[in-house]
């Protein structure tokens, strides 16, 4: 994993005004309330500054890196002893134990050298949280949410939209210009198209602008004209629908 | 209280003609007839509020009955759903059905029981 993406963890820095003689050696620390997030088993880089080391000479110190519970009880322990001559930058990382319960824990690093008269350490709090595929829980459950949130309103949008269509897609063709002793043939067969379309799509369309004698819009299904007697047209729909559908058609007469 | 609907079955299969006046009695008043010569006289004697009308009946056809029904002054715009096996793919049947007007013409294979009950009720408003 690259330190790079780790930046919210790059939390400690120490700083130790040392100078040659132990007396006058100071502590200084900048990552105060900066609060990290790690699953366990991923490895948290600490940032570490130690300075003003020494007068020319090398200094053996002993660092030590802790992790501890609110409780301040140690889950982790590592040491490393390196010689500084005036200054060191390094980042260190350490592997949060796998079996590390979630919950808010210390960072605690802390220094010794030859001749050290005061403790020098530092530290910075930390959030320890499980992943979910590759995210953390609380991040998991957030984009879930706004995800979920999403998709539910595509849906409905979706849903309306389909509504909607079908609501102008399907409605009854008004044959009111029609004359009365004929219109009820319009109104039939129309009816009756949009209904089969309802079932089993535009194939309903094809079927009845291929029957003999019905004249329709092949985009909406109005009934245009007929050549041949509208009985007639209305037997061999039906029949059409049965031979290549396979389905019976029922039929609705609207009021008058 | 409002006297109750009358709806007259008038079909040969006393399974279905059962199922659906089992469906239907507890809000209408049910009439049951299994040949078109019955269902006709039912018809024109009890005058019910609905007439759900099969084709295919014994010594009447079922759209025989139709027609005699709809020569009656009262049986002229009594609503019939005919419920039948039949497809209508018949020139024939296609003219009568347009003529004498049912409400519904509907196939049973595409027809579920309940269905057709709540048609019946929709067009008697319950």
């Amino acid at each position: 994993m690259k330190l790079r993406n780790k930046i919210l963890l790059l939390g400690l820095m120490l700083i130790f005004f040392c100078q040659a003689k132990v007396a006058l050696a100071q502590v200084d620390t900048t990552n105060a309330g900066f609060v990290a997030k790690v699953a366990p088993g991923e490895l948290m880089p600490i940032s570490v500054k130690l300075s003003n080391f020494g007068a020319g000479r090398r200094v053996d110190v002993e660092i030590k890196y802790a992790i501890l519970t609110e409780a301040s009880e140690e889950i982790y322990v590592s040491r490393d002893t390196m010689a500084v001559e005036t200054t060191a930058n390094f980042v260190k990382t350490v592997q949060v134990p796998f079996d590390t319960i979630p919950g808010i824990y210390i960072a605690k690093t802390t220094i010794s050298y030859e001749g050290q008269q005061v403790p020098v350490s530092t530290q910075f709090p930390f959030t320890v949280e499980r992943k979910i595929l590759g995210l953390f829980q609380d991040d998991f459950l957030r984009y879930a949410g706004v995800i979920i949130f999403f998709c539910i309103l595509m849906f409905s949008l979706g849903r309306l939209f389909v509504k909607r269509r079908n609501t102008t897609r399907f409605a009854p063709v008004d044959y009111s210009n029609i004359p009365r002793q004929n219109r009820i043939f319009y109104e039939l067969i129309s009816d009756t198209v949009m209904g089969m379309r309802q079932r089993v799509g535009d194939a309903a369309l094809d079927i009845a602008s291929r029957t003999n004698g019905l004249v329709i819009d092949e985009k909406t299904g109005r009934v245009l004209k007929f050549t041949e007697s509208p009985s007639k047209v209305v037997a061999q729909l039906v029949s059409g629908y049965e031979k290549v559908l396979g389905q019976k058609t029922s039929f609705f007469f609207r009021k008058t | 209280m409002a006297k109750q609907k009358t709806v007259l079955i008038i079909e040969d299969d006393k399974s279905l003609s059962h199922a659906l006046a089992d469906i239907l009695c507890p809000k209408f008043s049910i009439l049951e007839a299994e040949s078109g010569e019955k269902g006709v006289e039912l018809a024109l004697s009890k005058h019910p509020n609905l007439i759900l009308l099969d084709l295919l009946l014994p010594k009447m056809d079922g759209m025989t009955a139709f027609k005699e029904i709809r020569k009656d002054p009262w049986g002229k715009d009594v609503p019939v759903i005919i419920l039948t096996n039949v497809n209508a793919t018949d020139v024939k049947l296609v003219e009568n059905m347009v003529t004498n007007k049912p409400l519904f013409y509907l196939v049973k294979v595409d027809w579920k029981i309940h269905d057709v009950a709540k048609k019946i009720e929709d067009v008697l408003k319950i």
